[in-house]
């Protein structure tokens, strides 16, 4: 899982806010709880102190110990329901205590003197030694003739913590399943919500200027991603747009100009081989004229461009062995590398057979070898190989020549692209030969790569699906 | 012999017009389809010369009236469509030739001249420039009566550029014609054949034969070099 993803992070996200929350809802349950329970038995022994108080006032012109002792045991019999009583006469000595409790959750005669205070009626939380605390209200009676007593009655807080753990429990259990539960839910949730962007992401990726008029799967979920879906599938529109004027504008452009050279050559041709014009003049004519020709050969490879990228490769769609037509064209041009003393060599398999155009695939081996033996200097190497690896036949062409920077080799295949100074005194090229090499592989479904150092040699790799020898025994030279 | 010119472009056909009239051949010049089809349905051509883009009745439907009316004059096409695709419907539609803008004059007087030729005018086999002799048939070569041994492409190249003596081909039309439409563009080869040629044609002779004219191509010819 990709910790960076949206869905991680998100669900991360949401377990720790829900755990926080929890937390706090817990803790503030805990403490409220425990305080509500302490108040209401508090409560309880305060009101029954009060009602001890109202006996005692009753009974006040004699109030022997036997006597109330029996009377408290017979109406409270605090020892059966685990509760203290204790009654101090203001002098501090002990009028009455309840028994141990049948529980023994406490011992009554370890209960602490209670500390002096102003107040009438008060209640306190006693800590006792090897038990649970004691909750104790206090209550000052005073008696007409028999002086003023404490009464104070208490009861253990041991339900009261018997009850805040088990909800202890019950929260540190919960609460990780409760978190697991709603992360993994959340995990799920955003997946769900997220599809559509692994969609639309994998559709982009196939996207290039070559199939701009498909579009990216739209959810119709009335959300933020349908929106966005359709936002990109609107500027995929625009740039399919913008890419089909310039295509339409070179194509116009290119073919608007023929008319004008056709002219222009015309009129210095026939000024070049005027007889009457000194040789001099006829001599700049020529000049004129070579650049006139350099300027058709732009427009005619341009006008090559536009139309491979309108798809029209197809019109001439033959099987061909790529090793016979590389044999070929070697021969053809062999005396153009020996001419600069290069050798010039081919090796190849038997039989690579590829669908394609034929002419244009020649262009391709042409242009190659063109540019190779261009940028090799004389006593140099040409080598070109056909093979087949896997699916594909590869038609690489070798050099010993200049080589081409690093920092070019991303950009050769581009359209009027200049490796470098030297490369542009070339009076034949228009920067265009690879890009048209590369323009016919694409069309034939292949690809160019390129491998090149510096003053050693540059290696260019083209790769064709073969055509499967199921398809019939049809063969084409 | 009469030349029908179909061009809507003026100074283009104005060009041609005027090239053609130095070789004296008698042009007409029509500037649109239905002018077109009006001197070619009026007068007998020998030849015609038709562009594709026209205003009026379009270049392919202009073809297919003239060849419906007359079979045999031949038709040399201008065009500005060279894809593959219209260069075969051209041919269907009855053209001769086509020639794709924008063309060296040159190439369209060695075409007309070719489609001019064709039928009656038979070639003698042996063609003589100066003291150069190109067999045809033997397919060999002699200079002073000496045998001269070509490669076949340096054959090839000899004999197109001894089709006619005097004209000048450029290298697109000698790299066409010699070897096939995709070395277009790589016309260097032709200089490097034109060197060779002349080591073995030239060069052990005084006089030169093969002429380059700069920026149009090469030709041969026994007229003194200017």
């Amino acid at each position: 899982m990709n910790p960076r993803s949206i869905r991680f992070r998100l669900t991360i996200w949401h377990a720790c806010l829900l755990t926080a929350v929890f937390v706090v809802l817990g803790t503030l349950l805990y403490i409220q709880l425990g305080n509500y329970l302490e108040d209401t038995f508090l409560d309880t022994q305060s009101r029954r102190a009060q009602q001890i108080g109202a006996t005692l006032t009753l009974r006040a012109p004699n109030l022997d110990p036997e006597g109330i002792a029996r009377e408290l045991t017979s109406i409270y019999a605090p020892e059966h329901s685990n509760r203290f009583i204790r009654i101090t006469r203001d002098n501090g000595s002990l009028l009455y205590i309840s028994g141990p409790p049948n529980d023994q959750s406490f011992d009554p005669r370890e209960v602490p003197p209670v500390e002096p205070s102003p107040r009438r009626e008060f209640t306190r939380k006693q800590e006792m030694p090897g038990g649970p605390p004691l909750l104790i209200a206090a209550s000052k009676v005073a008696t007409p003739g028999s002086g003023s007593f404490l009464v104070e009655t208490g009861v253990s807080a041991a339900p009261i913590e018997t009850m805040l753990s088990r909800l202890l429990v019950l929260l540190s259990f919960g609460l990780p399943v409760v978190v697991l539960v709603a992360a993994g839910g959340g995990y799920l949730l955003v997946r769900r919500s997220l599809r559509p962007v692994d969609e639309i992401a994998n559709k982009a990726d196939i996207i290039t200027q070559h199939n701009l008029s498909e579009s990216l799967p739209v959810t119709h979920t009335g959300d933020e991603l349908e929106r966005l879906s359709i936002s990109l599938n609107r500027m995929i529109v625009r740039l399919d747009d913008a890419f089909q004027n310039s295509k339409r504008f070179v194509a116009d452009a290119s073919h608007e100009l023929r008319t004008p050279l056709t002219i222009l050559r015309g009129e210095l041709e026939s000024l070049a081989q005027e007889e009457r014009i000194p040789a001099p003049e006829r001599e700049r004519l020529g000049s004129l004229l070579e650049e006139a020709e350099r300027l058709s050969k732009i427009v005619e490879r341009l006008f090559a461009l536009s139309r491979l990228d309108a798809g029209e490769a197809r019109t001439q769609w033959v099987e061909f062995d790529l090793a016979d037509l590389a044999a070929v064209t070697v021969e053809q041009m062999r005396l153009l590398a020996e001419d600069r003393k290069i050798s010039l060599s081919c090796e190849s398999v038997e039989k690579v057979h590829i669908g394609g155009d034929r002419a244009r695939m020649k262009q391709v081996v042409v242009n190659l070898l063109d540019n190779a033996i261009k940028y090799t200097s004389e006593g140099g190497a040409v080598r070109l190989k056909v093979s087949v690896s896997g699916p594909c036949a590869v038609l690489e062409v070798t050099d010993t020549g200049v080589g081409i920077h690093p920092d070019d080799l991303p950009h050769i295949f581009g359209r009027f692209y200049r490796a470098d100074k030297t490369r542009s005194r070339q009076p034949d090229g228009a920067g265009l030969g690879l890009a048209i090499v590369k323009s016919i592989c694409n069309a034939h479904g292949g690809e160019v790569e390129v491998e090149s150092a510096v003053g050693r040699g540059t290696r260019i790799l083209a790769k064709f699906p073969l055509v499967s020898r199921t398809t019939g025994p049809f063969r084409s030279g | 012999m009469r030349i029908l010119m179909v061009e809507d472009e003026g100074k283009v056909a104005e060009l041609v017009a005027r090239g053609l009239r130095a070789e004296r051949y008698a042009v007409d010049v029509a500037s649109d389809g239905n002018a077109g089809w009006a001197f070619a349905n009026t007068y007998d051509y020998d030849l015609i010369i038709l562009d594709l883009m026209l205003p009026g009745i379009d270049g392919l439907e202009l073809l297919r009236r003239i060849r419906k009316k007359n079979e045999k004059v031949p038709v040399l096409i201008l065009t500005a469509r060279d894809a593959t695709a219209s260069k075969v419907e051209n041919f269907e539609a009855g053209a001769d030739d086509y020639l794709t803008k924008p063309f060296a004059f040159a190439e369209l007087q060695v075409r007309v001249k070719a489609l001019l030729r064709r039928g009656p005018l038979t070639q003698n086999s042996v063609v003589r420039v100066g003291d150069l002799e190109v067999d045809r048939l033997s397919q060999q070569v002699r200079r002073a009566g000496k045998r001269v041994d070509l490669t076949p492409k340096e054959y090839a190249l000899l004999e197109y550029l001894a089709t006619q003596p005097g004209r000048v081909f450029s290298r697109t039309m000698i790299v066409e014609h010699v070897w096939d439409q995709s070395f277009e563009g790589l016309t260097n080869i032709v200089d490097v054949y034109v060197r060779h040629l002349r080591e073995k044609v030239d060069e052990p002779f005084s006089a030169r034969l093969i002429r380059t004219v700069r920026g149009v191509g090469y030709c041969l010819s026994d007229a003194a070099a200017p």
